[in-house]
């Protein structure tokens, strides 16, 4: 996988799922999810991503529940997220469905709002490339990054021929 | 090893001998549940797994949005109703016949003890409480699971919880909880274990609702030992072929933690996260509540009703309050209907709904507007989580909701 590079957006710690894909999400077309995403804590938010940015967490990233909050991330265009830590269930959500989520310990102050990110998926290292700080961090087992590099579980699911027609 | 250890080693799909922290289990899984929620997500229901890894081991549960309270919800859950026949699926529960599948699969005998349940929702922790593993997660990796029936977890170190003592009168289970959580904080990736002798005085409710909302403490597994009451839930159950776990002699625990559940008061988590947020009621001041909710797979359950039948009978709750009590389950409902807990529910001017998660995820029976403070047993108060990102939600005991409920502003104890 190629490296990755995008405009950091900083979070703080314990953003839920609830936040990232507000209930409302549920029934509303799948065009227009992505845009709820963070409104009940950062109103206006999602209308100011662009394709490739990525975001920056606290601790617990992506607590609360399994809906499809990575999902929407990605469908928002975030290229990647990193925190000090990921939420377990996240973490696996995030991989499910292709996107990257990393914990790298020392990003959130590392990293300024706004800056430019490198994250050097062969040496497991983030850099923000104004302040010119870096962090290491602990790169995924290959089983889980060959879900991601397949752009999530569905399309490994689809390649192996074990779905089925629609309902 | 411990319990959580014990139970990843007999579902591995690996020749392992021995699980500890850091490893990555391959595991295979006792039972997969997809609930009504599945439907709302098009990967499944646009390409749902062609055929499960067995059809005996897979149930469908329609418990968040029982009835369907939309006709885009309605249309959705039809699709997820083609899977019954499609996949020649015997345990699915329809509006009316079940519950929520975290109270369901108890009462069913699905979650025996020394199994390993996997389930779309993420309470599905609560299985713990019959010493069995459950995780929630996402629809995508469930379609796995149901295509393959294996899955795989980053075994987390595991937290040692000593429980002594009994509930005194007046706090519940819940309050146990959080008073665990103020102690704990929350526990991304780790697991708990129930120990020591307060568990006997514990019934399965109790310890459901324990289990359950560990969730909310970001865990990965929480897990009771066996003993006698469980034996006899799963002999009432009908079920006599598991094989329950207990932990090594020399099981590690990365901490431990004593809890004396005598000390523990009734409590209540401040709106917006449990984590960090809770405190007793006899610290909180006066907040008056303009609605008081009773359910959800934690706290709706049948003794979570008469906790609350026993503070309403013969009074009448506080007339700016509006109370919603939903059962948790079909046989809770029932029991709470013979046992005449739903007509003093009724005659207190609450209003009892049919089973479903309903008020708890905040998309129907119970939607919450701008500006309203809410005082409610079910497991989460994320902000936005029953409706209005503009409500104040406050989480308790069923029976402080009650109480709350009768005097109009959140109160613990009927005799303080
Ligand atoms: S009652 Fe609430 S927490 Fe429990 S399964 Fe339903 S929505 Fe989830």
């Amino acid at each position: 996988m190629n490296n990755i590079t995008g405009k950091a957006w900083v979070f703080g710690d314990d953003i839920n799922t609830d936040l990232i894909y507000p209930q409302i999400c549920y029934t509303l077309p799948e065009a227009e999810k992505p845009f709820h995403a963070m409104e009940a804590n950062r109103p206006g938010w999602a209308t100011l991503v662009e394709a490739g940015d990525i975001i920056i967490g606290g601790k617990n990233f992506g607590t609360g529940s399994s809906r499809p909050a990575a999902d929407n991330l990605k469908k928002l265009g975030i290229s990647c997220i990193i925190a000090e830590s990921v939420n377990g269930l996240f973490l696996r959500n995030a991989v499910n469905t292709g996107i990257m989520a990393i914990e790298a310990s020392g990003v959130h102050d590392a990293v300024d709002e706004g800056d430019t990110i490198t994250v050097d998926l062969e040496n497991c290292k983030i850099t923000d490339m104004v302040n010119k700080r870096s962090v290491a961090f602990m790169g995924l087992p290959p089983f889980l990054m060959e879900i991601i590099e397949n752009g999530g579980i569905i399309n490994v699911l689809r390649a192996k021929g074990l779905l089925g027609k629609p309902l | 090893m411990n319990i959580v250890e014990k139970i990843l080693l007999n579902h591995s799909t690996e020749p392992v001998k021995t699980i500890s922290p850091g490893d990555i289990a391959t595991v295979g899984v006792d039972r997969a549940i997809i609930v009504d929620m599945a439907a709302l997500h098009p990967e499944f229901v646009d390409n749902p797994p062609l055929r499960p890894f067995d059809p005996d081991k897979v149930s469908l549960v329609f418990d968040h949005y029982v009835p369907a309270p939309s006709i885009e919800i309605a249309n959705r859950v039809n699709r997820l109703r083609k899977l019954v026949s499609r996949w020649g699926i015997r345990d699915f529960f329809d509006t009316g016949r079940g519950g929520i599948s975290h109270v369901l699969g108890g009462e069913l005998g699905w979650f025996k003890p020394g199994s390993l349940i996997a389930n779309t929702d993420s309470h599905t922790i609560a299985t713990g409480a019959f010493n069995t593993l459950g995780r929630g997660l996402g629809t995508p990796e469930l379609m796995n699971i149901i295509a393959t029936g294996k899955t795989w977890f980053m075994v987390g170190e595991t937290l040692k919880a000593e429980l002594s003592g009994s509930i005194r009168n007046g706090s519940s289970a819940k309050d146990v909880f959080f008073h665990i959580a103020s102690v704990t904080g929350d526990i991304p990736g780790k697991n708990i274990e129930f120990a020591g002798t307060g568990i006997k005085t514990l019934g399965m409710d109790e310890r459901s609702a324990i289990s359950t909302m560990c969730a909310e403490l970001s865990a990965e597994f929480a897990v009771f030992p066996v003993d006698d009451i469980l034996r006899n839930y799963m002999d009432s159950a009908g079920v006599g072929d598991y094989r329950a776990i207990a932990p090594d002699r020399d099981a590690e625990y990365f901490d431990e933690i004593h809890i004396d559940m005598e000390s523990v008061e009734p409590m209540v988590a401040m709106p917006d996260r449990i984590i960090n947020n809770v405190k007793p009621v006899s610290e909180l001041g006066r907040v008056n509540v303009d609605v008081a909710v009773v359910g959800s797979c934690a706290n709706g359950r049948l003794s979570d009703i008469r906790d609350v039948a026993e503070v309403l009978r013969g009074k009448k709750i506080n007339r700016n309050v509006r109370l919603t009590v939903t059962p948790a389950s079909r046989k809770v409902y029932m029991e709470a209907e013979r046992l005449g807990y739903l007509s003093t529910i009724i005659e207190a001017n609450g209003l009892v709904t049919n089973p479903t998660c309903g008020a708890c995820l905040g998309g129907h029976m119970g939607v919450v507007g701008d500006g309203d403070t809410v005082i409610s047993s079910t497991t989460r108060n994320f902000k936005g989580r029953m409706g209005s990102s503009r409500a104040s939600i406050y989480i308790a005991s069923a029976r402080t909701v009650a109480i709350s409920a009768l005097y109009g502003y959140i109160k613990g104890d009927l005799n303080e």
